[in-house]
């Protein structure tokens, strides 16, 4: 930590503050600053951007710009902030993309939500918003969003006319030596979701990738400033569904943090178990739509099936499936009642009595390694440079985990280790999947032993000390919360205001976003049915993309 | 031939005996059932006390408050279910006791397979108050009225004493 605190000595800074064990929160002076600031940073190994998340401050007329540079190795990270004026003339700032290749869409998309210019960034156009917001800034605080939706016929419009437009090019061209054209993967692809790769190819090899995103945004980061904190979770939840528990927990630490509010033991343990069983639910997805993507519906109707034991469980304790809005501010939302580990048990033990089966014919199928090892390689090295987490890291042999490596709820007192896998091809990111899978549940074993020991002993009282009571106005402030979510960190960003009743702004980082951006690079020179495969490994969910 | 066709009949009818490996319906039975599930609301306006709370806290805005004809209590939540993510936000911040006057734990499940809808009317719970019990409400209200009335008559009348014996 003092390394990086001494790299600052050369800038003229505002503040600098240790903020948590782990992080440095650092506020510049100047703007114009922030490329060599980069350049120190990243030479002194902190070589991940985690996301670039600007704040509207329409009084004091500033936009903020925060950078959260990570080192995943070794537990340093550092805060950047720095002020650029709100002006869409002056709101400018040099783009540290060329030094952090992982910044790219977090740029693009601060360009397009808040009207901050890169210069010198190589690619700045607008991404996840539709052509009918192009100019505009949705997520400032002075948006007129009902001045927007009223010209809902010149929205259809826009989008229309630029539709047209694309289609136009898409064959660029077409003789008998070659014929270079685009072609549209998605947004109705049965294996894509709501996503659209335009796919630049020249016969069956690809020549690069182009996905268009924001098929399914909501806005959720807007939305959530509607709402009032314990109301916002459902709009956290809804990052996406397959690991809801998780993301709520990201953005309930965040809102505890500035409230000042410690929850009791019980509520950490059941944050721990509640997060692992979503976790499995998400990764047996996560399984299944790797075959899926590739032709194979059994190993998804398999994982499914087992899937539905540890939903049950979500459904006793919570009373909904997949929408479960389970974690809220001060806790977990429900007291846990008798019975309701038993489900859990019939569950594991569903599990174990599958998982040799699954094992033998999915994870170590030899059709699906003859075809899986040789493709999608991503380094060690490519890890960082396009600062990627979760699974996809872990898979390339990069020990970082969050539960680890910053633990937060009860994981201090779980015993785990780092899961990984060396290869980093297609094959091993699904080998990822099930070896974590097995993980969660042994984690989901001592969470629910440490439980269940406790209640017996008097510690635990599972009617009442599920929550504690969180004031309903916080102070002003902000903070940062990271959780490792089944597709990687997701870094939750919350300012509020003085005498809040609702979030001022929430920044959700969600790993999607950069598994998507590679999707170029990796595809590159490969063949056109190679896409479902690369596309399926990497665990990319629409709902997290878009948000 | 005859008995060719009877050997035919007798093999197919052979399976109205054997019993389904099916062993739920799930239209009608849940496979999991548990009494935390969100389903269809239940309204209690008698207890309700038009506190507004849960309307505010509705995500989706799926709650319109329903006017009564009365000066307290004059309000009364009636739910769109079309628009409703059943978060069940609205029963936790209830605030009667020892029932909530709102309740979705324990509804129904059978929204969309059980075919009750008709129209899009079907997916509101409205609060069908009887004209009884309007009447009852209203006759009460006019009578705390009257009395109020009668105690500030009561009560000017005595000051106006005072004031006449202390002249």
């Amino acid at each position: 930590m003092q390394t990086i605190q001494a790299l600052f000595q050369d800038f003229s800074t505002l503040y600098i503050q240790e903020y948590k064990p782990t992080w440095l929160k650092v506020k510049l002076q100047n703007a114009t600053d922030i490329v060599e600031v980069a350049k120190a940073l990243q030479s002194n190994g902190l070589t991940v951007i985690s996301t670039v998340s600007p704040t509207d401050f329409v009084e004091d007329n500033r936009i903020e710009m925060n950078y959260f540079f990570e080192d995943i190795l070794t537990k340093r990270n550092c805060w950047v902030k720095v002020d650029i004026p709100r002006e869409i003339e002056q709101c400018v700032i040099d783009s540290i993309t060329p030094i952090f290749k992982g910044a790219l869409w977090h740029e693009r998309e601060a360009y397009s939500m808040f009207g901050v210019r890169f210069t010198n960034h190589p690619d700045l156009r607008p991404i996840i918003v539709s052509q009918d917001f192009y100019g505009k800034t949705p997520y400032r605080r002075d948006f007129d969003w009902a001045a927007h939706e009223a010209d809902t016929l010149g929205n259809i419009q826009a989008i229309y006319e630029d539709f047209e437009q694309e289609q136009a090019q898409n064959e660029t061209l077409l003789d008998s030596n070659s014929s270079q054209m685009i072609l549209n993967w998605g947004p109705t692809h049965p294996a894509s979701g709501p996503i659209r790769l335009k796919v630049h190819c020249d016969g069956e090899d690809i020549l690069g990738i182009d996905p268009d995103i924001g098929f399914v945004w909501r806005a959720l980061e807007h939305l959530v400033t509607k709402k009032d904190f314990v109301g916002a979770i459902v709009a956290v939840e809804r990052l996406c569904f397959m690991d809801n528990i998780n993301s709520m927990v990201g953005y309930c630490q965040a809102v505890e943090e500035i409230a000042n509010v410690e929850i009791s033991e019980f509520a950490k343990w059941m944050r721990v178990l509640l997060g692992e069983v979503s976790r499995i639910s998400s990764h047996m997805m996560g399984m299944g739509n790797f075959y899926n993507s590739l032709g194979l519906h059994t190993a998804f109707m398999w994982n499914v099936d087992v899937r539905e034991y540890f939903l049950d469980f979500l459904e006793s304790y919570s009373g909904a499936r997949i929408a479960t809005a389970a974690i809220e501010p001060g806790g977990v939302r429900y007291t846990l009642e008798e019975g309701m580990l038993e489900t859990l048990q019939k569950a594991i033990e569903k599990f174990d009595a599958t998982k040799e089966e699954i094992r033998a014919i999915f994870v170590k199928n030899p059709t699906m390694k003859s075809r899986a090892t040789t493709k999608g390689i991503l380094s060690a090295q490519a890890i960082e440079e396009y600062s990627l987490c979760g699974i996809v890291a872990r898979a390339s042999g990069v020990k970082t985990d969050i539960r680890l490596d910053e633990p937060y709820a009860a994981y201090d007192q779980v015993q785990m280790d780092y899961v990984t896998q060396q290869g980093g091809s297609a094959a091993d990111r699904l080998k990822m999947l099930f070896d974590e899978i097995e993980q969660s549940v042994a984690i989901v074993r001592q969470a629910k032993a440490h439980i269940v020991a406790n209640i017996a002993n008097g510690n635990f009282n599972p009617t009442k000390d599920h929550m504690v009571k969180v004031p309903k106005k916080l102070p002003k402030g902000e903070a940062i919360s990271r959780v490792e979510w089944a597709r990687g960190e997701v870094l939750m960003h919350l300012v509020t205001d003085e005498k809040a009743t609702n979030p001022y702004r929430l920044k959700m980082k969600a790993p999607s976003f950069n598994h998507t951006m590679i999707l170029g690079e990796l595809l590159k020179g490969e063949s056109l049915s190679d896409i479902p495969l690369i596309f399926g490994s990497l665990y990319i969910c629409q709902g997290d993309l878009d948000r | 031939m005859i008995v060719e066709v009877l050997k035919k009949v007798y093999r197919v009818s052979k399976a109205l005996w054997v019993k389904s490996p099916a062993t739920h319906d799930i239209r009608s039975h849940l496979m999991h059932d548990t009494p935390r599930f969100r389903g269809e609301h239940t309204i209690d306006y008698e207890t309700c006390i038009g506190c507004d709370a849960c309307n505010k806290i509705c995500p989706t805005h799926a709650i319109t408050m329903k006017h009564l004809p009365f000066k307290k209590q004059n309000i009364v939540p009636e739910v769109n279910l079309s628009v409703c993510i059943f978060c069940g936000l609205c029963e936790d911040v209830c605030p009667t006791k020892p029932e909530k006057s709102i309740i979705l734990s324990g509804g129904r499940y059978d929204m969309i397979s059980g075919g009750w809808h008709q129209d899009q009317q079907d997916f509101w719970v409205h609060v069908d108050i009887p004209q009884s019990y309007i009447d009852e409400r209203l006759e009460a209200e006019e009578a705390t009225r009257v009395k109020k009335e009668m105690m500030a008559k009561k009560k000017e009348a005595q000051l106006h004493n005072e004031k006449e014996d202390k002249a």
